[in-house]
């Protein structure tokens, strides 16, 4: 977006509605394709209804869905990265070795630094690759407090008042 | 309780461990099944019932990972807890032996509500192909890298990349003659016709020794300089083709 604007001189408001056009304009006279932001950018992206004719293009190159361990190890890391494997495992429960194992050959997520405290354990972050994954344009778009509350059928009051993420912003 | 007490239904329709993921997975499961409220746990019950499930469990699998037992162990010493008489003193606000396990529930249970909604992206985005790095999405090692952006597996798997390329080259040595710039500039001359183009591997042909490239490189880059021909590369790491300038026929 920040080169879009250095390379037409214009704001990013009017940069956001002429994409927004040119998507309204794909859409309205049903083509196979249209505009799609995600991780940190814009894309031409195929509609979702042609996907299982592409998909044939890249017959056998489409890894396998995630685990549901995959998976639930992926929304701890997402919340509250930078964070170690001790604080995914108090999350879970459980041992999350091989979930992290997956996701770092999937590239989902790295190791972003160490942690300052003994044993300085390994911290993990999500990747480009995880926001391009599930479709997010940043992290921002992740779920947001009232919805994982909604979610949970508590309001996001009660959520704050237990103080349950303590690393998450909850004033955006 | 015994084995044999177990409820006769319990042990029929008796879920296996393997279908949930850890502990916690296993208590919002009761707490749900029991229509309990998840604020409000009643600790004993619930340890019960898992405790039933465990002993199930342990009928049928000696294995039962560690960190169920230790569930186990932490359910049993709050339901004892909370059934002695506590001895605190007034005015000191009696703590739920409770409380912080709930705490760990409702944790839980909102990221494996999270997890299902990234569940449900994956589902949509499946099916959607965006334009670029589509290849890259998946091939390992693909996309842009910053310096200092590489990790320990991005490392390994560059080594290993190396190594199944040495294997697979056919081992027998060959003696290279070494070619002179002014030698590379001929073969140059003779691959790029004037007005056309050509790319760089090309140039080199199949399994080019390393001299072999560094010469082409660095005559290339003479080329460059001299303003014979012209390079592109659309982007790092991309294909360069090389293009004669009507210098190069003037010049020469």
């Amino acid at each position: 977006m920040k080169q879009l604007c250095e390379l037409t001189g214009s704001g990013e408001d009017s940069l956001v509605q002429a994409i927004a056009r040119i998507d309204a304009s794909f859409r309205e006279h049903d083509h196979a394709f249209n505009i799609v932001e995600v991780a940190g950018g814009f894309r031409l992206a195929t509609d979702a209804e042609f996907g299982p004719v592409v998909s044939q293009l890249f017959e056998g190159q489409k890894p396998g869905r995630l685990t549901r361990a995959a998976l639930e190890t992926l929304a701890v890391i997402a919340y509250s990265q930078p964070c170690s494997r001790a604080a995914i495992e108090s999350i879970r429960g459980v041992n999350c070795d091989s979930a992290i194992r997956t996701l770092m050959e999937r590239e989902m997520v790295k190791i972003s630094g160490r942690m300052e405290s003994p044993g300085r354990p390994l911290l993990y972050s999500t990747t480009q690759a995880f926001l391009e994954y599930f479709g997010l344009a940043d992290l921002d778009h992740l779920p947001r407090m009232e919805e994982i509350a909604g979610l949970l059928g508590m309001s996001s009051s009660e959520l704050e008042e237990r103080d349950l993420f303590p690393g998450m912003d909850h004033a955006e | 309780m015994s084995a044999e007490a177990l409820p006769q239904d319990m042990r029929s329709c008796h879920i296996q461990l393997d279908s949930f993921e850890g502990p916690l997975d296993l208590l919002l499961y009761l707490i749900r099944r029991d229509e309990l409220d998840i604020c409000d746990v009643p600790v004993a019950h619930v340890a019960g019932q898992y405790l039933l499930y465990i002993r199930a469990e342990r009928e049928l699998n000696l294995n039962i990972a560690s960190e169920y037992l230790v569930m186990a162990a932490t359910l049993t010493s709050i339901k004892s807890r909370s059934l002695l008489p506590s001895h605190q003193r007034e005015g000191e606000e009696e703590a739920d032996p409770g409380a912080e396990l709930r705490r760990q529930l409702i944790i839980y249970r909102a990221f494996r509500e999270i997890a299902r909604e990234l569940q449900r992206s994956e589902e949509t985005w499946r099916d959607i192909y965006t334009s670029h790095g589509e290849r890259d999405r998946w091939s390992p090692g693909g996309g842009d890298m910053e310096p200092g952006q590489a990790s320990l597996l991005d490392l390994l798997r560059a080594l290993e990349s190396l190594t199944v390329q040495e294997e697979d080259s056919p081992v027998h040595s060959v003696a290279h003659r070494e070619m002179t710039i002014t030698e590379c500039i001929e073969a140059l001359e003779k691959a790029i016709l004037p007005g056309g183009r050509v790319t760089f591997s090309s140039v080199l042909g199949l399994q080019p020794t390393r001299k072999l490239i560094v010469s082409y490189f660095v005559t290339v880059l003479e080329l460059v300089r001299r303003g014979w021909i012209a390079l592109r590369q659309p982007f790092p790491f991309a294909e360069i083709t090389l293009e004669r300038t009507v210098r190069w026929t003037l010049d020469s």
